[in-house]
This record gives structure tokens, C-alpha cells and sequence, in this order.
């Protein structure tokens, strides 16, 4: 059986400052829950984080390894260059560099970016259209959801300045013809805006093709619903306890804790 | 961290300060709470499951707020009153908001014994469609003419809402809360499961089948009204059965599997 990551990079706990440390457990487990939900895409797309004390550092994936394989110790840690700033056997991947790097460098107040190619996203980003606020979770995307046209693999360095114009000052973006992002202040609530998403993005696939009429919503709900979502974004800096996420992470160390060397 | 320090708060001695019957409450609804999540219905932390403790006080069982349901066990479930307010010491809070609607439907129905509300992605989109439970399955006409629909007022804790889904909700035995979620309200626990284990299925189906119709430009076959009422009875007689202690829906079995999977949950 091929060595894994657990069995042949070395640990960096103790030898990272312990924020870091924490960061890498916490990325480790983003991605181990988007394998969990098979939300995954072999070896693609990818899930970044800030090096917590160095806003211009940052940890994305191994490139090569599998979601369930990827640990605490084997994230890269890059500068906004794509400098590699670690010994690893493992690259990273030019075009997830790009949208990372992007999104990290537009937006100070954005710790944590994600980026997925599920079957419900890439079906959404392929019709012409928006998300349509007809129930409660979508209305978290109501009038905050952003939309960046296609241009190929993104190993053009220039297609940073259409990236970071496209999101604004949202936290979701649909990549048209590709795929889902999401970004957040914390790992956490990144993780529960890209599950929300991947769940509207579901939702809408399933009643359009229905070809039922949607239940209406007034303004009044979906102005009032958003306002609501908005302020307790403003007033949870740290995540909220409906995202489950410590809970989420015991379960995964309960299950496999390899996410956490 | 954070992991390795994130140890679930525990709460011994549940077993012995409750009654026999309340603690196979816990036991039954944690088992309900592992079902539903095993079939992927959770949405992350939030949503409900309730049931009634047995017994003359208005006192209710709900998961400890923060908790995934994969962590839900039959001690750490909060015993609450009618407005959410804890009636037994809990290390965890409870969410009050999300239980209104809960309390809603215990406030107005003592025959229920347990509500399951889920925010899944087949019945989110079913919630979003004006529609109603079309007989199109044998599945279906168990929630045929015994499904009411709830208009949704935003994210409230209007307790005044309470009214309006007690009288949406009615006699049925599923409610749709449209623009929202899912909605089942059973005579036991067991039952309660069976329901939104059928629901979530009559959701989907309805909608993949609306979809097919729609692009082979046909119709959906209905069942004759006749017949369909005629089936929902049946259903009618199997849920009284329940209510009655002689059919519990193969509980046990469903309890085999997850003892067999993680019986964390009884403890």
C-alpha cells in the first residue's frame, strides 16, 4: 500500500507556532468534512487559510493528495508570490494559487476561501440566471451573491484584478461554468456559508427542473430575513454555534484522526 | 487546541434522577437523532427533534444547542417547558428560537409524542413549490389529504406564530412550512421517524417525477381520489396501532443497527 501523507511528512506541531498549528488542524478538518460530503473533486479545487500573525502568508493543499488524506502538517504554507515557505514534497497548484491569492490579497478582512466543483454548483453556474431567494437559506445570498465569468484555467495572473472586482464586497461568489467559492473572517464560518451554498445551489436545481411555480416571498420577508443574517454575520465575529464546527471536528477525530498530524 | 480540548460536556447521573419511562424517551429520541443524521437529513447543527416526556407535566426533550445530531445521547438531551426555559440543570443551552415551532405543535396536539422539523434540500425546494402531496405513490398517500401548509413569516420568535401553525397544522400529521422545511408530528417516537423517513422520499420523488413529466411534455399519473383516501385510512389505522403500543415500526431493528454502528447514544 502507497505511503500516505500521515506516514511520511514529519509533524510541525510544537515546531509552528501554536496558532498555526491550530489553523492547520482546523484547514485539515475543512477539507476532510468536503470529502465527507463527497463534495470533493479528486485531486482539485482547493480550500486556503491565512497563517494566522502573517496576513500575507498563506496554508493551501498538498497538491497530489486526496482531501481524506490531507493533514495538519502536510498543508503548504505560500507567501502571495506562490513562494513555497516550507521543506514539502508535495506542489502547489498554479490555478488554485490564482484564486486563492486573489481573494486573500483583495479582501484584508477574508481569513479563509473555498472553492468546489460539486454536480448541484457547476449545474447552477452553467444556467443562465441567478440564485432565486425563495426560501430561507437562500435568502442568506440575497442580493450578496457574486458571479465571475469563465476564462479558462485560471493560470493567468491577470484574471486577479476581474476576480477581486467580481466578488466585491460579498462572501460568495459562483464561478459561471466551474463552480462554487465562499470566503469568511474564521475557517468556521466559511465552511457553513460554503454548506449553505452547496445546499441552496441543491434546492434550486431540484425546483426548476420541477417546473413548479415558486411560493412567492413579499419584499418585506426577504429584505427583513437578510438584514437579520447580516447583522448577526456583524455580530458573530467567531462563528455561530449552528455551524456545529467543534462539534463537527470531534466527530471527525473520533473517526479518523489523521487530519490532525 | 482546540480538538484535543474540545471534549463534549458530560452529565452523569441522568439515568438515575429521571423515571424509567423518560429515560427510554432519551434513549428512543437519541436513537432518532442518529437515524436522521445517518440519513444525511441534518443541517449542520440547526433543526429540532422533540419528543413529550411521558407524564402529566408539559415537559419536552431537545438536543443541546451546538451539538451535531451524531453527538445527541440520552443524557445530554436539555428538558425544557413549553417556552424552552431548561426544567432540569444542563451544561448546554438550548436554542429557544428553533423550538417554537416545536412547542407550537406540543402545546395544541398532546397526542403527539415527537416533531421532526429538517431543513433538507428536497424539502427545502418541495417547501418552495406551490404544490401539495400529489398521490402519485403508495408512499405518498400516507401524507394524502393529512398534509397542512404553513406560510412562512421570516425568521421570528413571533410566539404569536404559534397560532397560525397550530391552525395550518390541524389534525395532519405533516405540515409544510413552505419557503423553509419539513414538518412531522407522530404518536411516538418510532412513528415520528417513519414519517420523515417517508416525507423526505415523497419530496423527492414528487419532484423528479414533475421534472420527467415536464420534459417528456405528459402527465403525471395520479391515483383515483377513492382509492388514495382509501390508502391514507390505511396509514391512519397503522399510526392509531402505534399510538396504541401494537406496532412500534421494527424500532428495535433500527436500534440493532445503530448498536451495532456506535451505541453512544444510550449513554
Amino acid at each position: 500500500m502507497p505511503a500516505t501523507a500521515v506516514d511520511t511528512v514529519p509533524s510541525l506541531k510544537g515546531k509552528v507556532p501554536d496558532d498555526e498549528w491550530e489553523a492547520r488542524v482546523e484547514l485539515a478538518a475543512f477539507y476532510r468534512l468536503v470529502a465527507k460530503h463527497k463534495w470533493d473533486d479528486l485531486v482539485g479545487t482547493h480550500i486556503s487559510a491565512r497563517v494566522p500573525g502573517h496576513p500575507d502568508q498563506f496554508l493551501i493543499n498538498p497538491y497530489g493528495l486526496l482531501f481524506d488524506e490531507i493533514t495538519a502538517s502536510s498543508l503548504v504554507k505560500v507567501d502571495m508570490d506562490g513562494n513555497v515557505l516550507q521543506d514539502s514534497a508535495y506542489p502547489v497548484n498554479a490555478a488554485g494559487f490564482t484564486i486563492h491569492s486573489s481573494v486573500l490579497k483583495g479582501r484584508d478582512d477574508i481569513v479563509s476561501v473555498a472553492h468546489t466543483h460539486t454536480v448541484a454548483g457547476m449545474a447552477l453556474s452553467a444556467v443562465e440566471g441567478t440564485l432565486r431567494p425563495v426560501h430561507q437559506k437562500a435568502l442568506r445570498f440575497y442580493n450578496a451573491l457574486s458571479y465571475h465569468a469563465y476564462e479558462g484555467i485560471a493560470d493567468d495572473p491577470d484574471e486577479c484584478a476581474r476576480l477581486q472586482r467580481d466578488l466585491g464586497e460579498n462572501d460568495a461568489m459562483v464561478l459561471e461554468n466551474h463552480g462554487l467559492l465562499t470566503c469568511g473572517r474564521n475557517i468556521r464560518s466559511t465552511w457553513a456559508l460554503l454548506y449553505n451554498l452547496e445546499k441552496c445551489c441543491q434546492v434550486q436545481i431540484a425546483l426548476e427542473a420541477s417546473g413548479g411555480e415558486v411560493v412567492e416571498l413579499s419584499n418585506d420577508i426577504k429584505e427583513s430575513t437578510y438584514a437579520l443574517f447580516q447583522r448577526s454575520l456583524k455580530s458573530n465575529s467567531t462563528g455561530s454555534k449552528l455551524d456545529g464546527w467543534e462539534s463537527s471536528l470531534r466527530l471527525l477525530a473520533k473517526e479518523d484522526p489523521s487530519f490532525m498530524h | 487546541m482546540t480538538v484535543t480540548a474540545m471534549s463534549v460536556p458530560t452529565q452523569p447521573g441522568v439515568r438515575e434522577q429521571v423515571s424509567a419511562d423518560e429515560w427510554q424517551t432519551r434513549v428512543d429520541l437519541a436513537a432518532l437523532y442518529r437515524l436522521v443524521a445517518a440519513e444525511g437529513m441534518t443541517d449542520l447543527a440547526a433543526t429540532h427533534i422533540s419528543a413529550r416526556v411521558p407524564g402529566p407535566d408539559d415537559h419536552f426533550l431537545i438536543n443541546p444547542y451546538g451539538l451535531m445530531y451524531e453527538e445527541v445521547t440520552a443524557s445530554n438531551l436539555v428538558k425544557v417547558d413549553l417556552n424552552g426555559e431548561k426544567v432540569m440543570e444542563s451544561p448546554f443551552p438550548v436554542n429557544p428560537a428553533g423550538f417554537t415551532i416545536h412547542s407550537a405543535v406540543h402545546m395544541a396536539r398532546p397526542d403527539v409524542a415527537c416533531v421532526v422539523h429538517t431543513h433538507t434540500a428536497a424539502g427545502m425546494a418541495f417547501a418552495s413549490v406551490e404544490t401539495e402531496v400529489l398521490p402519485l405513490s403508495q408512499t405518498a398517500m400516507q401524507f394524502y389529504g393529512r398534509t397542512g401548509f404553513h406560510a412562512w413569516e421570516g425568521i421570528s420568535t413571533d410566539l404569536d406564530e404559534r397560532e397560525r401553525i397550530v391552525r395550518d397544522l390541524g389534525q395532519n400529521r405533516a405540515l409544510i412550512l413552505h419557503n423553509h422545511g419539513l414538518l412531522v408530528a407522530g404518536p411516538t417516537i418510532p412513528a415520528s421517524w417513519v414519517l420523515i423517513f417517508q416525507l423526505e422520499r415523497v419530496c423527492r420523488t414528487q419532484l423528479e417525477a414533475m421534472a420527467a413529466a415536464r420534459a417528456m411534455g405528459t402527465d403525471l399519473v395520479l391515483v383515483p381520489v377513492a382509492v388514495a383516501e382509501k390508502t391514507a385510512e390505511g396509514f391512519d389505522q397503522s399510526l392509531r396501532n402505534a399510538a396504541e403500543g401494537r406496532t412500534n415500526f421494527d424500532w428495535d431493528a433500527h436500534l440493532s443497527a445503530l448498536d451495532a454502528e456506535d451505541d453512544s447514544f444510550r449513554h
